[in-house]
This record gives structure tokens, C-alpha cells and sequence, in this order.
């Protein structure tokens, strides 16, 4: 069987590397002497510390990701870690209520008085009839694929070890030796 | 309605007009949606459906492969228009659950959400560091007309800075400028958005308009300023947010 021209050969190894850039990698790219891109490290968390959803008092607004307004109430996604319902009947004075801590959530949506968000690897639906005492009505398990990377790009992190737990999150790192890079 | 910032809502009256009954709204960055008692969810591959005619019970259902880059889904009219990295995928939804490919729209890549209000989609193209595409100057609003879903068109592209989340209500179109404030354009000529107001201390990433009132998102706090003077936006209040130790 005849062997592949060297070139083409060196070509074809760097290359499957470059295609898969797009989404997660293993090796840094080719070339790159310095890299400035931010580091960060996955923030891990076992199943039973992450499936659990609780309505707490009222916390600061730190890292507002997205909103949701329904019947003169705010919702508002602390990232990854819950989010804040406000009485906005009257929007010159909005009064936060409470805060449900959904550990991993980023995205919501509510139909009635049920509220959906992403719990890291699993949906839920929670019922926010009353805001002091919001309860899990549904949970479907592993709706999502574990994460395997942080949401940003242009970064590199160290790559994720099942072993030690679910990713439920990323902070930033000082750890050069990070490999993985998106 | 309120404001096609908005998902679950059709930007056609002022009544809480929605997609599907006791649904709420949500901003043009959103990835959950709701329409025709189906809450769809978009990753970033994937469109998956459950079925939520009983709200306290959904129903996971079919996946759909969408490709690579998805951002943002936005429903009108019992479309989803989703926003991507490479462009703005049409599926028609008029069959809850069971979402049907329709078109594409490609432009370079980019983050992009997408709001829809009567024929037109307002799209937002930004390029930048956290967008993976630091080569490309893309920094747009593009105004696309879907009268034909399966052939959009694009009629009309505006230069911004660095623009984000965006929201449509009317004659009023809003748009998140990031760390470079929020801009509220006149849509009397919706395929001609005019300028109106720029707000340049306000760092802005998402909003919902909603009955003369917009909520805006960034990363000083929550503002809510009243739209009913179109000229001229008026603080209403502000939720501060607390930065990180």
C-alpha cells in the first residue's frame, strides 16, 4: 500500500486539531508563543449538592444574566447560581423577594405560575405560586449534556475531570498549564 | 403586547397578547421559549421540545440537529427564528413540538440575536473577543425582511459599536450598545430605523420592552425607564448590582 506524500501526511495531523477549534480542544494551537487568552478552571459539584433547589432570602444582584417579566413580576438569573424574583408591579420601585438558588442555571422561562430553568445537566419546573416558599413541581434528569466547557470564548481552561463531580461552573485561573482551549 | 424583546408574545397590540396563554416575556438573548403551550430549548447544537399544555408536567419531545453556534430562539407568529453564530435559521412551529426547517439567513460570523415584528427580523451582529471572530470588523444591525419565510432578505444594514440584545414594540426599536449604552431608535419607517437617543453611560446587555416600559440589563444593575415620550427615555428606577468581591 503506498504511504501518503510526507507533506500531506504532516498536513492531515495538524489539521484534524484545527477543525475541531470550533467547539473544545485538547492541544493549544499550533504556533502560539504567548498566549494572553483569560484561564479558567472548572468549579465542580456532586449530584446531590447540585439537584437541590431552595428558596432563600433576598441576595444581592451580582452577575444579572437573563430576564423574564410575567404578571408584574421580574425574573432575573443570577448565572449560575439561581435566580431573583422581584415584585415589579410598579416599576419606579422594583422590590426583590427572594432568591431560589437553582445551582448551574443561565436560562428561564415561566407559563403560569410554573417556573422552568436548567439545573447544570437537568431541567426543572418549579412552582412560584409563593416566592417565599418556591417548590420543584418536575425534574427531568440529564436533559442536557454535561458541560464540558466554560461558556466563554477565546479562553483557555483546564480540562474537566468526571471523576472529580459535575461541572457547575468556571472561575478564573491562574493555572498556565491549563490545556484545554475554546 | 408588549415588546417583541420578547419571547412568547407577538408584538401586535398592547393587550398581554401571548404565544401561548399565561406565558410571560423574556429578552432577545433568551435560549428557553414558549409558544403553543411548547417550551422550546436551544444548546448549542440542538432544539428540544417539551410539551407543557400542563405546566407542572412537561414532557420532553422531539430533538432537533440544528448545527453548530446556536445562541437564541425567538418565537413570531408560530415561528422560531433562532439566532447563530453563522446566521438566523427560520422553523416553521405551527405544529407544537414538531418544528420544521424553513430557511436561512448566513452573514459572517458573529453573536446575533433576533427579534421579529410584522415582516421584518432585526438582527444584531457583533464581533469580538467572546464572540470568537476578533479578525472581522462585524459590528451591525441588519433589518431583514421574512415577508417570504423561506427566502429572507436583507434590506437594510446599520453600523454599531458593540451591540447585543435588542427589542422591538411598535414604532420603537431598542438596541444594548455593552459597555458602549443603549440606543433607542424610531421605527416609523420600520425598515429605516432612525437614531433617537443614545444613552452612553448606560452598559447594557439585554431588554424587554413591555407597555411603554423597558427593562434593561447590564452590568451596574437593572434600569427601568418609560418609552411613553418615544423622543426621550425616562428613568423609572434602578436595581444595583453588587460586583463580585
Amino acid at each position: 500500500m503506498p504511504l501518503l506524500p510526507h507533506k500531506t501526511m504532516r498536513w492531515l495531523l495538524l489539521g484534524i486539531p484545527l477543525l475541531d477549534a470550533c467547539t473544545n480542544n485538547q492541544v493549544s494551537p499550533p504556533g502560539q508563543t504567548t498566549d494572553n487568552r483569560p484561564i479558567y478552571r472548572p468549579i465542580y459539584g456532586s449530584y446531590e449538592s447540585v439537584r437541590n433547589v431552595r428558596t432563600m432570602a433576598v441576595q444581592p444582584i451580582r452577575q444579572a444574566g437573563k430576564i423574564y417579566l410575567k404578571d408584574g413580576f421580574l425574573f432575573v438569573n443570577e448565572v449560575g447560581a439561581g435566580v431573583h424574583i422581584v415584585d415589579n408591579r410598579n416599576p419606579e420601585r422594583p422590590v426583590p423577594v427572594s432568591f431560589v438558588s437553582i445551582p448551574g442555571a443561565r436560562e428561564l422561562a415561566v407559563k403560569d405560575s410554573i417556573l422552568y430553568a436548567d439545573n447544570t445537566v437537568d431541567l426543572v419546573a418549579l412552582n412560584i405560586a409563593n416566592p417565599l416558599n418556591v417548590r420543584l413541581v418536575k425534574r427531568i434528569e440529564n436533559a442536557y449534556p454535561v458541560t464540558a466547557y466554560p461558556p466563554m470564548r477565546n479562553v483557555r481552561f483546564e480540562c474537566p475531570d468526571p471523576a472529580k463531580g459535575l461541572v457547575v461552573g468556571w472561575q478564573r485561573s491562574e493555572n498556565e498549564s491549563a490545556k484545554c482551549w475554546r | 403586547m408588549s415588546g417583541a424583546g420578547c419571547s412568547g408574545d407577538f408584538g401586535l397590540s398592547k393587550s398581554e397578547n401571548s404565544a401561548t396563554p399565561g406565558a410571560g416575556i423574556g429578552g432577545s438573548t433568551a435560549r428557553f421559549t414558549l409558544l403553543d403551550n411548547t417550551l422550546y430549548v436551544v444548546n448549542s447544537t440542538t432544539l428540544r421540545a417539551y410539551d407543557v399544555s400542563n405546566s407542572m408536567n412537561p414532557i420532553p419531545g422531539r430533538q432537533t440537529k440544528l448545527g453548530f453556534g446556536i445562541e437564541t430562539i425567538f418565537p413570531y407568529s408560530g415561528n422560531l427564528f433562532i439566532g447563530t453564530q453563522t446566521g438566523m435559521l427560520i422553523y416553521d412551529a405551527s405544529r407544537p413540538g414538531d418544528p420544521r426547517y424553513l430557511s436561512t439567513y448566513t452573514h459572517v460570523l458573529s453573536c446575533d440575536p433576533v427579534v421579529v415584528q410584522g415582516t421584518l427580523a432585526y438582527v444584531t451582529l457583533r464581533s469580538g473577543a467572546d464572540c470568537r471572530n476578533n479578525a472581522v470588523a462585524a459590528n451591525l444591525l441588519e433589518v431583514i425582511d421574512v415577508s417570504n419565510l423561506q427566502a429572507p432578505r436583507i434590506i437594510r444594514s446599520i453600523p454599531m459599536i458593540n451591540p447585543r440584545g435588542l427589542g422591538v414594540d411598535g414604532d420603537v426599536l431598542f438596541v444594548c450598545e455593552g459597555d458602549s449604552g443603549l440606543k433607542m431608535f424610531d421605527l416609523t419607517n420600520p425598515t429605516a430605523p432612525r437614531l433617537m437617543q443614545h444613552l452612553e453611560g448606560v452598559r447594557s446587555y439585554d431588554v424587554i420592552p413591555n407597555r411603554d416600559v423597558l427593562i434593561v440589563t447590564g452590568k451596574d444593575g437593572i434600569y427601568q425607564y418609560s418609552y411613553a415620550d418615544r423622543k426621550q427615555l425616562k428613568l423609572l428606577s434602578k436595581l444595583a448590582i453588587e460586583p463580585l468581591a
